[in-house]
This record gives structure tokens, C-alpha cells and sequence, in this order.
């Protein structure tokens, strides 16, 4: 099955329970750290995501995710190290780079900030079916047409990277060039792209028609083939992380207080 | 041209719109990336949404697409969506507007939006980046005004401008050429809010 | 009690002058086999979706006169109640999956969930549907992954999940290879054979000739005729309507063989047999 969904079923209890705990725990995860506003904190959560993801099988699918943001991180730690405007106390030089202490601590919190987002991310959703996740919601009252929407994004992408692989190939066949100068790669950009977007818009129609006659605008209750996707531990879930991020909240303002 | 600007009314077809456009998003970024442009021209789905079907609905496009962009690829693509939200209203407002219907339009359309994404992104740049954007030649931008002491917002806005405008340039661009190339039956399918015409002449002396 | 009767049809698109269905009037009887032919733009994918009910309500656009089925009239109904008593097959099975289930029996529930459909009967309907469209056996596959001719029977079987009474197939091999298109053709005489009336537009003459009861000519959004497949086949205006008869009438007609019962030229091998077997003997 071909989708973009990083999701895989390896029978651990995260993905048996619901889909909104998980979310839960994103947002708690993100929004601890950032009411406390301290770095423990953060790596704290860090270690926790860290724990959860072994737990559930998926520590090593962690790692691409981190490597697109990688090279990013690392001009952030070279930009701000040699250039923040805090910057007073030299750590070492590079030939004529120098690396501050300021700006280096400075960078290490985004560091640690963008690694705690990363990784809370990767328990909901390396371990959640996007549809599942929105069949949940539609329960809960979501509109089904705009649930449809978001499903349907994670095999529609899939589809057309197919349509645009076939494109690729025919027009590299017929002898476009795709290399060379950035006058020549931009020309072959447009031969490209074009055909695809034309068919994908010209597609909309049947699609939409298709989805009419399948009751896609019913205003019946819908009703579900799969069961929800939960466990016992959801409603305890669901109630202990909105209380842990109440009290990080509340301990934030008694820190002001004082 | 009577349409209604903000409505919140939507048929199938602007609903079927929406993937489709993040599909085409998704699609321009793989291709700028496979021939290595120095552009992301990651936008032109949500655009293409916004002229056929209005702010709203570039609004829902851009929202999305970066929701699903964090959620497979790159999680923290996911805070830019406010940036895809303001390009999808920018451009859904000035279609309707008429700027897309000749090149001269088009091209402060391109202008317009660019600055509107370097005025939502500058500050995400800074609370999540530090003010850096990843991207070579604004980052080394970055660093020498922020070599010369210039204040954090300057040198991430240049940062993030250098990027973004010629970017936004080049999609509302392409946009323009593809909306120039679409049958014109189709288009009127995104517009929720027409009404069906009568053609029964004697209907009122068979009525039941 | 699904006749489908149609009064004074006119249809305009929206933004355009063109009648797409000028004054069209006919009734077909519940259970019929009915071909749709004519040339490209003659209004034959419109006469179906204005039967569907999507003409005006999906396009909008000017329309005129009377669809009814049974004693519904097609305009008054909303469509996603109306996919309950007519359902409409297109013409690329690719633009028929929804895109939001992972495998074909989830895909042919994806309409019933719609509707309502207690889970129970959902799955005794799918079931029914898979085993009438011969696909039980790739219940479990990604619906992308089908051939073109598996997707189509997929895509008609989410339609017949519904239970209509009418189904109207509009070109549904056009974009199959041949085998697909003889496990579609199977297939719909399958849905014929239980009772359902089938509506179809087809470019393949000698498909139309086998299947049809009746078949309706269309020529620029106009009912030209509406008769036996015999009768429209012999008509010695068709190429004026850019339809072309099949093979086997095109040959009994070059030798002047018509079919003594009937006085019409034969449309399909069977009766091109029989002819020259009779001539033969006579």
C-alpha cells in the first residue's frame, strides 16, 4: 500500500491506544518545557519521547526526521555561535571563525527545543494510522467532508509522484535535459510540472462527482465499518497530561508571583 | 462576478480541490528539488486553490498542507503554515480582485505575497530558528548583518526576503500560465454559491 | 416501479449558449438494457447525469422540463438521497476511488458509512456487492494496486452497495484494456439479470448491439431516435450521426441480407448467422 503516512502496526500498546492521547502527549510535551522555561525541562521530555519510541519499536524510524532538520540545526549552531548579538565570551576559534559561549548556549536551546518538538511528533505519528486518527475526530463531531479531505491527502501524494516519475521518464526519453546550467533546469521545470497539475485539476471534477453519488454530502449520522481505535488507560491518559501542562502553568505564575 | 469573497459554503469540487492542490504543492517541491532551483515553489497548489475557489479555501489549502507536511516529513514545517495561510488569503484576495488576469497583474500578485511570507515567517524564523532560514544565500545574508550589528528582525526579514519573494515570483507565475491553459467549464465548478437558471416557459400550466 | 420517464429536458451549462440537452423526452421501462450512442459533445454523458440528478445540481446552469424516477423527480431530490434509487458509474476507474480507505472492502463501504448504514447490514451488503462484481477475492488489496478492470467492477460495486434501482454506466471501459472490458461487460449483465435497470453509453457498437433492449441516438443534445438495436442499426442516416453500425450489420447491409421477422438488418453475429444460414437455405 503506498502512502505517505510514516505509520507502522508493530503491535505495541502505542498503537492500540487512542489516537487523541497521543496528541495529548505532543502537546504537553511541547508545552511543558516551554511554560517552565527551563532547559531540563525540555531535555527532560526529550528522554521521555525517547523512552516512548523505543517502547514502541519505531526509535530508529525516529532518525531520518531528525536528519531533515539536521543541517539546518547545524548552521543554527554556526550562525548564532559566531554571530549572536549577546555574544561577549570567546569558547575557541576555527582559523578566523570564532565560537562564542553565549551564542552557543543560545543555539543549544533551539537545539534542544526543535529535537523535544521532533521526537513528540514522532510518537503520534509513528505510531497512529492518519485514518484512524480522523475517524476518531469525525466521531467526535469533525466534519466527515473535511475528514475526507486530510485522509485522502496521504494516497493522493503517492499517486502523482507515480504520474510524475512516468513524466519524468518519458520527457527524459525524449531527450530533455535535467542537468546543466540553471537556465536549462528551470526551462525543464515547466514541461514537467504542468502536465500533471492539468490533469490533477481536470481530475477534480469526476472525483467530486464520484464522491457526490456516494453520499458524500449526506447530512445522515455516518456510521463506521472499523471500530475506534482505544484502550481502558485513554481516559486516564487524557485526563493526567491536560492536569501536568494546568500545573506547569500554574507553577509559571507562581514563579512570576514570587 | 457577483461571487461572494469569504464564503463558507463548499461544494464537493472545492472540497476535492483541497488534496489535489497539496498534492501539486508537494509535487512543485520535489521537482524544484530533483533539478536543484534555488527555489521551494512548494506553494502553487495552495495558489492555483485560492484563484479558483477564493481565500477561504487557499486559506484551508496552505493550513493543511503544512499540517500533513509535519506530519510525515518535517514537524516543525507545521508552525509555517500561518505563512501558507496568509499567502492562500493574499492570493485568494487578489484574484478576485482581477490581479491575475493579465501578466502585470500577476507579477505584483507575486511581489505582494512574497512580502506577505517574509512577514509572517521573519518571526517564526526567530522563535524557532534563531532567525536563520537553512537556505545558503540568506543565511549568509544573515550573518554578515548580523556581523555589521544589525538588530535580529533585519537580518532574519532579509534572510527570509532574498528566499521568498523571487520564490512566490516564480509560482504565482507558473499559477497565471496554467490558469491561462484551464477549460473554462471547469472553472466555474468552484464556485459554491451560483444558482440553478429556469428554462420551463409553461411550466406554471402543468403544475401538480 | 423504477421507470425512469423523462419530459422536455433542456440543459445549459453554466457560461455557455449551447443547448447540451435540447428538448429531450422519453421513457424507458424498469429492468430495460438501454444504450446510449452518438458522437462526441451529442449530450450523452449529460442525458445520464441529468438522469443521476447531478445535472443541475452538481453543475448549476440553466435547466428546463422533467427527470422522474419511479415518483421521484430527479431535481427535487438531493443527490445523496437520490444515490439510493439510481447510481452512476464514469468513465476512469482511478477518479472513482475515494483516496480514503486501504483496502477495497473498506473502499465499498466508504458510501454506505455515508448513508448511515448500521454496521450489520453494511457488511452483508459489501459482501453481496463483492460477489455480484466477481471481486471477493481482492477484498483485502489497496484499491490503487487493482488493474483498470478490477477498480472499475470495485468502483460499480461501491455504487451497487447502495441498492439503486437504476444504474447508469457512462463509458465505463473506455480507458480498460480488452480484458478489463469483458469483466465489465460480464459484470453488468450480471446486474441486469437481477432486475436492475442499466443505462449505458458505449462507443463499441457491437457491445451495444449484444447487451441493449432499446438504445436512445442522440445528435447535438436532440433525441433523434429511441428503438430496437435492430431498427437503429438499420438506419441508413447513422453516419450523418457520426455513429458508425456495427461490423456484422455494416456487412449483411453491403449484401442487402435483412432478418425476415423483423425487416431490420442483424446486429450481432448470432443474427448475421442466422440470415446467411436462411439465405443459405432459401
Amino acid at each position: 500500500m503506498k502512502t505517505i503516512s510514516l505509520y507502522v502496526d508493530k503491535g505495541t500498546i502505542l498503537n492500540k491506544i487512542a489516537p487523541e492521547s497521543k496528541i495529548w502527549y505532543v502537546i504537553a510535551a511541547i508545552s511543558i518545557p516551554a511554560l517552565m522555561g527551563i532547559r531540563w525541562a525540555g531535555i527532560g521530555m526529550i528522554a521521555v519521547s525517547a523512552v516512548l519510541l523505543l517502547y514502541g519499536k519505531v526509535l530508529r524510524r525516529t532518525l531520518p526526521f531528525l536528519g531533515v532538520s539536521g543541517f539546518v540545526l547545524l548552521t543554527v549552531l554556526i550562525i548564532q555561535g559566531m554571530f549572536w548579538w549577546g555574544n561577549e565570551t570567546p569558547l575557541f576559534a576555527l582559523g578566523p571563525a570564532v565560537f562564542y559561549v553565549e551564542g552557543l548556549r543560545y543555539a543549544l536551546g533551539i537545539l534542544i527545543n526543535i529535537i523535544n518538538i521532533l521526537m513528540s511528533f514522532c510518537v503520534l505519528i509513528l505510531t497512529t494510522k492518519p485514518s484512524d486518527m480522523m475517524e476518531n475526530f469525525v466521531r467526535r463531531g469533525f466534519s466527515p467532508r473535511f475528514g475526507y479531505v486530510f485522509i485522502s491527502v496521504f494516497q493522493i501524494i503517492p499517486q502523482m509522484t507515480d504520474t510524475m516519475s512516468t513524466i519524468t521518464d518519458a520527457q527524459r526519453s525524449r531527450g530533455m535535459e535535467t542537468e546543466g546550467s540553471l537556465a536549462v533546469r528551470i526551462k525543464a521545470f515547466i514541461p514537467l510540472i504542468v502536465p500533471v497539475i492539468m490533469s490533477s485539476l481536470i481530475n477534480t471534477k469526476e472525483r467530486a462527482l464520484a464522491l457526490e453519488v456516494r453520499g458524500f454530502n449526506s447530512r445522515k449520522k455516518k456510521t463506521f465499518l472499523n471500530e475506534e481505535v482505544k484502550t481502558a488507560a485513554d481516559r486516564y491518559i487524557q485526563i493526567a497530561l491536560p492536569v501536568l501542562i494546568l500545573a506547569a502553568a500554574i507553577w509559571r505564575i507562581t514563579q512570576w508571583l514570587a | 462576478m457577483k461571487r461572494k469573497l469569504w464564503s463558507l459554503t463548499f461544494n464537493s469540487s472545492t472540497l476535492v480541490l483541497i488534496p489535489a492542490a497539496i498534492g501539486i504543492n508537494y509535487l512543485g517541491k520535489l521537482f524544484a528539488g530533483l533539478l536543484k532551483l534555488p527555489l521551494w515553489l512548494d506553494s502553487i497548489g495552495t495558489c492555483i486553490a485560492a484563484v479558483l475557489a477564493g481565500p477561504i479555501v487557499g486559506a484551508i489549502c496552505g493550513a493543511a498542507n503544512n499540517i500533513i507536511y509535519g506530519l510525515t516529513m518535517d514537524p516543525i514545517s507545521t508552525v509555517y503554515a500561518l505563512t501558507n495561510i496568509g499567502i492562500g488569503i493574499a492570493v485568494g484576495i487578489l484574484a478576485h480582485k482581477g490581479f491575475m488576469k493579465n501578466i502585470k497583474g500577476a507579477i505584483i500578485t507575486g511581489l505582494i505575497v512574497g512580502v506577505v511570507a517574509v512577514i509572517i515567517s521573519t518571526p517564526l524564523n526567530i522563535i524557532f530558528w534563531g532567525g536563520t532560514t537553512g537556505n545558503i544565500w540568506g543565511d549568509a545574508l544573515y550573518a554578515w548583518c548580523a556581523s555589521q550589528g544589525m538588530p535580529v528582525w533585519i537580518s532574519s526579514g532579509l534572510d527570509e526576503l532574498v528566499v521568498d519573494v523571487p520564490d512566490k515570483l516564480a509560482v504565482v507565475l507558473i499559477v497565471f500560465a496554467i490558469m491561462k491553459g484551464l477549460p473554462k467549464n471547469l472553472v466555474s465548478l468552484f464556485h459554491s454559491d451560483e444558482e440553478i437558471e429556469s428554462l420551463d416557459h409553461t411550466d406554471d400550466v402543468n403544475k401538480d | 416501479m423504477a421507470g425512469i420517464i423523462i419530459e422536455h429536458l433542456k440543459y445549459k451549462y453554466p457560461g455557455t449558449d449551447r443547448l447540451a440537452l435540447n428538448d429531450i423526452s422519453l421513457s424507458i421501462e424498469e429492468g430495460e438494457f438501454v444504450g446510449i450512442i452518438g458522437r462526441n459533445e451529442s449530450g450523452k454523458s449529460s442525458l445520464c447525469q441529468a438522469v443521476a440528478g447531478l445535472i443541475p445540481s452538481f453543475y448549476k446552469g440553466a435547466y428546463g422540463g422533467k427527470v422522474l424516477i419511479g415518483d421521484l423527480e430527479v431535481k427535487k431530490v438531493p443527490v445523496d438521497e437520490l444515490c439510493e434509487t439510481v447510481g452512476i458509474v464514469f468513465q476512469n476507474p482511478f477518479n472513482q476511488v475515494t483516496g480514503a480507505k486501504a483496502t477495497v472492502y473498506e473502499e465499498i463501504a466508504f458510501g454506505l458509512e455515508n448513508m448511515g448504514i448500521p454496521k450489520d447490514e453494511m457488511i452483508s451488503r459489501i459482501d453481496g456487492a463483492m460477489e455480484l462484481l466477481d471481486i471477493s477475492r481482492y477484498r483485502d488489496r489497496y484499491p490503487f494496486d487493482l488493474s483498470g478492470g478490477q477498480m472499475q467492477r470495485m468502483a460499480i460495486a461501491g455504487v451497487i452497495a447502495m441498492q439503486p434501482r437504476v444504474i447508469i454506466l457512462d463509458e465505463p471501459t473506455s480507458q480498460l484494456d480488452p480484458q478489463g472490458r469483458d469483466e465489465v461487460f460480464q459484470a453488468v449483465q450480471n446486474l441486469c439479470s437481477q432486475g436492475i435497470t442499466i443505462i449505458l453509453v458505449e462507443h463499441n457498437m457491437e457491445k451495444i448491439a449484444q447487451y441493449s433492449n432499446r438504445v436512445i441516438l442522440l445528435d447535438d443534445g436532440r433525441l433523434i431516435d429511441f428503438d430496437s438495436p435492430q431498427r437503429i442499426f438499420s438506419r441508413g442516416d447513422l453516419d450523418q450521426y457520426g455513429v458508425e453500425a456495427p461490423v456484422y450489420t455494416q456487412i449483411c447491409k453491403r449484401l442487402g441480407h435483412k432478418m425476415e421477422d423483423t425487416g431490420c438488418y442483424p446486429v450481432t453475429l448470432e443474427e448475421a448467422k442466422t440470415v446467411l444460414r436462411q439465405r443459405k437455405g432459401g
